[in-house]
């Protein structure tokens, strides 16, 4: 699968992706979740948030 | 068989009801093991007293390798009378953990037609406490996936805690009057306090710009001090919060260095704990959260949970994951949304049947 990273523009394949899976763009760094795979679609990963609970 | 949603509802209801502080988990275990046998469980209690069950696969597959989840049957003190009002479920134990744990127990009774791999549930003893229940299950092999049943609240997955370690410190110093020029013995302790909190902002340096999971948090915890003409004695009792990366016996020399003449003892404490989010279990729970017409959301705890005791030694693909709001651990309203509730068992049984 080649797309498009919805953050820089630049060109992310990926050989066997699956739904859910986070991936890194190779020319920006971010990272990835794939969203759909056909069509291809990538949008930016969830964002790490803090919490207190133990 | 496979419980409904009544039935989930009325097994963690049950659940409730039974009583469980730390170390007091008998009838509850009980109760477990014969629920989860009714469900199809081959289900029993180890030699530390954890209720474990384990399912078996029932789809031919290549998958090898058992998914572990590890929740905990022990409470905090503090009975709350257990109701369902206004759509949600009231009782100790709701958030943290029973209700986590009864999610698990509900999604692998569920997902049992339709298992890959074996799935072990296991209600493990004095998590509130010592952690005694999941150190005794560090003997077992490693699973292929360990999902820690804690609350993340059912659309986040947590993918790691803070670390943590306890010390007590007394100092002592002759009596004197407190018109002379000594310090007296508390005072030494507050200049010891202020001095640990400036290390700590030394010690990891950058990490408020990373934000709270990244930082060595020390927290007070209780201070006393007695005078009897003779001697002054001051204590403190100090708990820190550890980022990933530190240690908390290479800490200790550091924390008694701050202090030559002060008497420490140091707690056995745990090391941080963080996952990598880019594996199948991490893809499973996004894809599955994601069916609920939710975006996913990850989550760091500064807290511990039994992550930073089994996480180290298994080394593999894990995350927490719970129905719950946490911010209900331990607080006199703790009580659980069953939609939130059964949502939670919704996403955990489609991961199951992935993985």
């Amino acid at each position: 699968m080649e797309t498009e990273c919805p953050e820089c523009a630049g060109t992310v394949s990926i050989a066997a992706p699956e739904k859910g899976e986070i991936v890194e763009c190779p020319e920006c760094g971010v990272e990835l979740e794939v969203v759909s795979v056909s069509p291809p679609a990538l949008a930016l990963a969830p964002e790490e948030e803090e919490d207190w609970g133990e | 068989m496979t419980p409904d949603d009544g039935a989930a509802v009325d097994l963690l209801a049950g659940m409730l009801r039974t009583p469980s502080l730390c170390g007091a988990e008998d009838a509850v275990a009980t109760l477990l093991v014969e629920s989860m046998t009714e469900l199809g469980f081959d289900a029993g209690r180890d030699g530390a007293g954890n209720v474990v069950a384990t399912l078996h696969p029932t789809q031919r597959s290549d998958a090898t390798g058992e998914v572990v989840i590890l929740g905990h049957m022990d409470t905090v003190p503090g009975a709350i009378e257990v109701e369902l009002y206004d759509g949600a479920l009231y009782g100790r134990g709701a958030v943290d953990a029973k209700g986590p744990l009864a999610t698990a127990i509900v999604a692998a009774a569920r997902a049992a037609p339709r298992l890959r791999r074996t799935v072990t549930v296991i209600g493990a003893v004095q998590e509130e406490g010592p952690s005694v229940g999941a150190r005794s299950l560090l003997q077992r092999p490693a699973p292929e996936y360990l999902v820690i049943a804690e609350p993340s609240g059912w659309d986040a997955v947590v993918l790691g805690y803070k670390g943590s370690m306890r010390f007590r410190v007394e100092v002592a110093v002759a009596g004197g009057h407190s018109a002379g020029p000594l310090p007296s013995a508390p005072e030494v302790a507050v200049t010891f306090w202020n001095e640990l909190v400036a290390w700590c902002t030394r010690r990891v340096p950058g990490a408020e710009r990373k934000g709270g999971f990244y930082e060595l948090t020390p927290s007070l915890l209780a201070m006393n001090s007695t005078h009897d003409g003779m001697e002054d004695v001051a204590s403190l009792q100090v708990g820190l919060r550890l980022p990933p990366g530190l240690e908390p016996d290479a800490l200790q020399p550091e924390i008694e260095a701050l202090l030559p003449d002060g008497a420490f003892s140091f707690s056995p404490g745990e090391p941080a704990v963080r996952s990598d989010r880019r594996n199948p279990l991490v893809a499973s729970f996004l894809r599955s959260i994601r069916l609920e017409d939710a975006n996913p959301r990850f989550k760091l705890k500064t807290g511990t949970s039994d992550m930073n005791v089994v996480g180290p030694v298994w080394n593999c693909p894990m995350v927490a994951y719970g129905p719950g709001d946490s911010s209900l651990d331990h607080t006199p309203e703790e009580h659980i949304e069953v939609d939130d509730y059964l949502r939670g068992i919704r996403v955990l049984t489609r991961v199951l049947e992935e993985l």
